[in-house]
């Protein structure tokens, strides 16, 4: 699973980042780092519900598996 | 198109005893997605009222279109200039939310939690030694509020009194009594920032009079629209939501003692009471002529985004009108949404949870007092009064 991170969608409300820490990480101004996210098997439940608080809805989830990205935390 | 509901003179909105002006607001969602409120700022304009919480985000996050642009402080005075960031239009507020934002990011309010937990604690301890029954917003809510943002001032806890005052005018007052306090708080900042200037500390207001965008430092105006909105924001909204969410607790013994035999649990909590109890309308201007599903807004026109009714969106929300402490993927708005969120949200969410946390291991099983009734008011910002809780 990844997620897709809209940036310019984030307003720094950090509910992605309160729900799970070590999945969405924070600039020092409190808004998301840019780049998708690959999500670990063991990590889905915890980035579902980050992504899901984001009241901006900037942050997308995508589960077609062939979407690549270089820079996920997992 | 025009309908009969506004947040000041609806029914429920008005200060009645043991009113639920949150539940009041809830009926919209029987209506039309939006429609002409005649009567809907402190100054009786007219605003389109939005009610649905999609059609809102997409008003919030398009700046271009709705701007903030009101300067509704300065207007009071006669004067002209905004308050800083919130009446700012990008681009001219992101520079300063890139300013700001540092100084209120999720980091920094966990650097000042140990200070607010002491302060809270400080205050319960007293309340329980002394009493026990107290009037919430007073005793407890409005001055540890309050003192949060002194200290975050730098300033002493001595002036609480005089601010409180101030706030209570500003807010509460009739038009002479808003413009008075308007001038207080004015010249207050002014005198502030001019002392900073000579005599810096470890403060925000030394920060500000020192800081530079595009490598100048910032006009007095500039500095003056910070100083005001930081006070204004700062006074009475947070206290106004730990009104309600002590009162919800006091009248819904299970949702207390949940809280109470497992703490863990107001955390997500909060989040819930944020929704359900929401304290703030937006309004935007119109910046040019737009139909919104199907309304004709006009340019000039004002606009309103009331988060107590987005939060109440039964599209958004299940059963919206049910409190559910344990109510997962709660994206609310409470915090409004889009380049104006809430600057300070990350401090006001902590200063709730900590207020919780500590009253509740401090002050035994209370409920509200016999023979009293809180007060409850709708209008820009609402709020509760005359809360006695008791615990004998
Ligand atoms: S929840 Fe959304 S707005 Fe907030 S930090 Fe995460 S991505 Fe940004």
């Amino acid at each position: 699973m990844h997620i897709i991170v809209r940036n310019a969608k984030c307003q720094g409300h950090a509910r992605c980042w309160s729900q799970a820490p070590d999945i969405f990480k924070l600039d020092e101004d409190g808004y998301i780092l840019p780049g998708n996210i690959n999500v670990a098997e063991r990590d889905e439940f915890l980035a579902l519900r980050g992504a899901r608080s984001c009241p901006e809805r900037a942050l997308e989830i995508d589960r077609s598996s062939d979407h690549i990205t270089n820079d996920g935390v997992s | 198109m025009v309908g009969d509901f506004s947040l000041f003179t609806s029914p429920g909105m008005q200060r009645i005893p043991n009113g639920d002006p949150h539940e009041a607001v809830a009926r919209v969602h029987a209506g039309p997605p939006i429609f002409y409120s005649p009567d809907n700022t402190r100054d009786g304009r007219g605003t389109w009222l939005i009610t649905r919480a999609k059609d809102q985000r997409q008003v919030l996050q398009d700046p271009e279109t709705f701007s903030s642009n009101r300067s509704i402080f300065a207007s009071a005075l006669g004067d002209d200039w905004p308050l800083i960031p919130l009446e700012l239009d990008p681009p001219a507020h992101g520079v300063f939310r890139s300013l700001l934002n540092p100084l209120f990011s999720p980091k920094r309010v966990i650097a000042l939690e140990p200070s607010i937990r002491a302060r809270a604690i400080t205050q319960v301890e007293k309340i329980s030694a002394s009493s026990n029954s107290c009037e919430v917003m007073k005793d407890f809510a409005i001055p540890f509020t309050v003192g949060v943002f002194l200290h975050f001032l730098g300033l002493s806890d001595e002036r609480l009194d005089m601010f409180v005052g101030w706030a209570n005018r500003l807010l509460h007052g009739d038009k002479a009594q808003r413009s008075a306090a308007a001038r207080a708080i004015l010249e207050f900042i002014d005198e502030l920032a001019a002392l900073r200037r000579k005599e810096p500390a470890d403060d925000f207001m030394t920060f500000i009079v020192e800081a530079e965008i595009d490598n100048r430092s910032l006009a007095d105006k500039e500095v003056r629209g910070i100083g005001v909105l930081l006070f204004v924001a700062g006074l009475d909204t947070v206290a106004a939501a730990l009104g309600f969410d002590l009162a919800h607790l006091a009248r819904n013994p299970k949702d207390q003692e949940l809280l109470r035999s497992e703490p863990e649990r107001i955390v997500l909590a909060t989040e819930e009471l944020l929704r359900a109890y929401s304290t703030v309308q937006m309004i935007r201007v119109a910046t040019k002529d737009v139909d919104f599903e199907g309304a004709p807004i006009r340019k000039g026109d004002y606009v309103s985004c009331a988060t107590m009714i987005a939060n109440r969106d039964p599209v958004e929300f299940e059963n919206p009108n049910t409190i559910d402490l344990a109510r997962e993927d709660n994206r609310h708005t409470a915090f409004a949404c889009g380049p104006h969120r809430c600057l300070g949200s990350h401090l006001a969410r902590r200063e709730i949870i900590i207020a919780l946390e500590e009253w509740l291991s401090r002050i035994p099983h209370f409920r509200i007092k016999e023979g009293t009734a809180p007060i409850t008011y709708g209008g820009h910002v609402f709020g509760i009064e005359n809360l006695v809780l008791d615990w004998s």
